[in-house]
């Protein structure tokens, strides 16, 4: 009996011995040391770099330890991962970066830290030096919701050797583009060759296939406060606009299944005039090994709808910090690094994304790499956003779904805009 | 001697209680992966339950129900998910069958054929869901190519029909599943006695008529759980027509476990998307009532 309630004795005594030592051992790291985790998003947004501007961060910074994670090849994809990692409140992860159409939606569900104590400014004032789209997109309910990371917009490649050889002059609206297409497949007489290269598949940049042609006849397709203001037969003529170049041609029969990487490999394989694509693919064209069109690819604004003004799609990526993170104003600084003109600078010259802040557009170092930004900046600015809505998982899908069935010609566009227009009146309100 | 103790009673179980304690962490693990999840979504049905809107949580009593009933989504999806179950659980039990009879030639190498069956079932469904959507591809799909050099003067663009995007999910479906049928089919064949089809040859008997006296009455316990398991499973349909069309073109080939998916994922809707659920559930428990009632009365 005695020996028993001894053993026990020291049983216990060991444990706690053991727990007490442990527990020390864990937090005397930790002390030192934060753990910091960022989901970098897919390789379209170049984790390869942020990893070297988190090295940077770190060698300055030696408590802060910053671990990466990435995934999802397509906004949507990345956008139902986060949904259902943030939607289990998961604190593992510190920081997101998220796709301009998603902090509205993120920071109304209540997943998102607002940055402005973290900052300690107004949002007016933090977002003043960023390009205004930015501003707008990352202020949600008067507070910061996220920071921006780099910019993006759709811009018009095409083959300056293919216009040169055919003496055509760059298109101004889509009916010269269309024209101009037709006039160089002829001359060159290859049947698979495309005048243009548009996303007609169910994917995000669908929406902005959509949006194109009506937002270039100088209508928006919802009001500052979010609520839809579509002129329906506006949206109607904008899908013609895209159905006409099919029926002539210009843009192949199955434009439906069209995916923004199969632009992006047709247009590098040399089978592309004119494509329509964000500003990373212009990296892909220049440096990728596999193009065929190297030092062939120039740059220009998207061709408006006759009569009206050229309008194009703006993108871009954001940092956020988790509301559930227990790092929150560690994550905060981090995200003021990466969202710095620093960063914005490093992204411009090493990876050729458009940079968030006017002047590094002009920036000597980025001109010489990238001689077009000095144009872009003025694009990305005229650029519009896709709306902002708390429901925006629902708007693009409407959209995009609707938009690449009026392509593939299971719907008329008539029937697709009523469609959007009626299930979309109840969602942006 | 004394009472037995609560502490003797544990030490030494009458029949009954160490039953019930040996099945006891079963139990509880079903109660928390089965009860409760199912019980969690029933009772999510009943609330507004939005994450986008910031609106919080309100009970919403019936009205999710009543919307569904009046949802031309839930009804296509619906369509759909059953249209697919009717045509992709005969069409794999025809081929399955027309495998397992293959395979249970008698060959001889036997693992070829067996390897040849095991393939598809191994291959995930998004994969195979994958694969099939570039045979189908309008300009790169083998299939197309085939049909080109069969003379056919314009490409078919399968998956942007609404008519030829089914048929393609429906094909890709029977490929995937038959030899899952085939594999119980095969056991089942080979637990019929040679004696029976020889005492038939005796009797004159041709193939035709062994094949349909015989081996098909004597597989009937394998065709009904094949045909069960496969039911349950064709109702579920997510990965293929997923990878294969997105449910495109618009939402003509959506299934309900798309739309659940959709609603709760996409639209972060979790009261509706779990209605929706709810409803799916109960088309699966008819369907499962319907066969459990069968071979109540066959046996």
């Amino acid at each position: 009996m005695t020996t028993m309630t001894t053993k026990r004795r020291l049983t216990l005594a060991a444990l706690t011995g053991a727990v007490a030592l442990a527990t020390g051992l864990a937090a005397l790291p930790a002390a030192a040391q934060t753990s910091l985790r960022v989901f970098s998003g897919g390789q379209n947004q170049r984790p390869d770099l942020m990893r070297k501007l988190f090295d940077q961060y770190q060698a300055k910074n030696p408590g802060v330890k910053i671990d990466i994670e990435t995934g999802g090849a397509t906004s949507e994809l990345q956008r139902q991962y986060l949904s259902t990692v943030l939607n289990a409140k998961d604190s593992a992860i510190d920081i997101y970066m998220i796709d301009i159409v998603n902090p509205a939606q993120y920071f109304g569900a209540g997943w998102l830290e607002p940055l402005d104590a973290h900052l300690g400014m107004s949002g007016a004032d933090a977002m003043k030096p960023y390009l205004p789209v930015y501003a707008s997109s990352n202020i949600v309910d008067g507070k910061i919701a996220a920071m921006p990371a780099f910019a993006d917009a759709m811009f018009m490649y095409y083959r300056k050797d293919l216009l040169a050889k055919h003496g055509v002059a760059e298109p101004k609206t889509w009916d010269e583009l269309a024209a101009a297409s037709k006039k160089i497949q002829a001359a060159e007489g290859n049947p698979n060759l495309q005048g243009l290269s548009i996303q007609g598949a169910p994917i995000e940049g669908a929406v902005c296939t959509f949006l194109l042609p009506y937002w270039s006849q100088g209508k928006d397709f919802n009001d500052a406060s979010g609520r839809m203001t579509l002129d329906k037969p506006v949206a109607v003529k904008g899908l013609n606009q895209w159905l006409g170049m099919v029926d002539a041609g210009v843009i192949k029969k199955n434009v439906a299944e069209v995916k923004t990487p199969d632009t992006v490999n047709e247009f590098m394989a040399g089978q592309v005039i004119f494509a329509i694509n964000w500003g990373f693919a212009w990296d892909r064209f220049k440096d990728d090994p596999a193009s065929q069109v190297k030092g062939n690819v120039g740059v220009m604004p998207l061709p408006a709808m006759a009569g009206g003004k050229s309008a194009t799609c703006v993108g871009g990526w954001q940092w956020a910090v988790s509301a559930f993170s227990k790092n929150k104003a560690e994550a905060a600084k981090l995200v003021k690094f990466m969202s710095s003109p620093e960063a914005s600078k490093f992204l411009a010259v090493e990876g050729s994304l458009l940079p968030v802040y006017q002047s590094v557009y002009t920036d000597a170092d980025v001109v010489k790499v990238a001689p077009w930004f000095k144009d872009a900046a003025g694009v990305v600015i005229a650029g519009k956003s896709r709306p902002m809505s708390k429901e925006y998982g629902q708007v693009s899908d409407v959209i995009r779904t609707t938009t690449s069935a009026v392509l593939a010609r299971t719907k008329k566009p008539e029937e697709g805009v009523d469609e959007i227009a009626s299930r979309l009146t109840r969602v942006m309100r | 001697m004394a009472a037995p103790t609560a502490l003797d009673r544990l030490r030494d179980p009458s029949e009954k209680t160490l039953g019930v304690m040996l099945l006891a962490p079963a139990f509880l693990l079903l109660l928390l992966i089965v009860v409760y999840p199912i019980g969690k979504l029933i009772w999510n049905s009943f609330f507004d339950l939005r994450l986008s809107g910031g609106s919080g949580v309100k009970f919403a009593g019936f009205e999710n129900y009543a919307l569904v009933l009046k949802d031309p989504d839930f009804w296509n999806a619906t369509k759909n998910t059953v249209l697919i179950t009717l045509i992709t659980v005969p069409g794999a039990l025809v081929v399955g069958l027309g495998l397992a009879t293959l395979a249970n030639l008698p060959f001889r190498r036997k693992w070829p054929v067996r390897l040849a069956l095991l393939l598809p079932w191994a291959l995930p469904l998004a994969f195979a869901g994958l694969i099939f959507a570039w045979f189908f591809h309008t300009e790169y799909g083998v299939v197309n190519d085939v049909m080109r050099r069969l003379g056919a003067a314009e490409p078919t663009m399968w998956l942007l029909r609404p008519g030829w995007a089914f048929t393609a999910i429906c094909m890709t479906i029977i490929w995937k599943t038959s030899s899952f049928m085939a594999l119980i089919l095969l056991a089942g064949l080979q637990m019929i006695p040679r004696s029976l089809y020889e005492a038939a040859e005796v009797d004159g008997a041709n193939k035709w008529q062994q094949f349909w006296q015989i081996t098909i009455p004597m597989l009937m316990p394998s065709i009904i759980v094949a045909l069960i398991f496969r039911s349950i499973t064709a109702l579920q349909t997510f990965d293929i027509p997923y990878t294969m069309t997105k449910g495109g073109p618009g939402n003509s080939t959506e299934t309900l476990a798309m739309l659940i998916h959709k609603t709760t994922i996409d639209y972060l809707d979790v009261g509706y998307g779990s209605t929706l659920a709810v409803c799916m559930f109960l088309l699966s428990l008819v369907v499962t009532g319907f066969y459990i009632n069968r071979i109540g009365r066959n046996a």
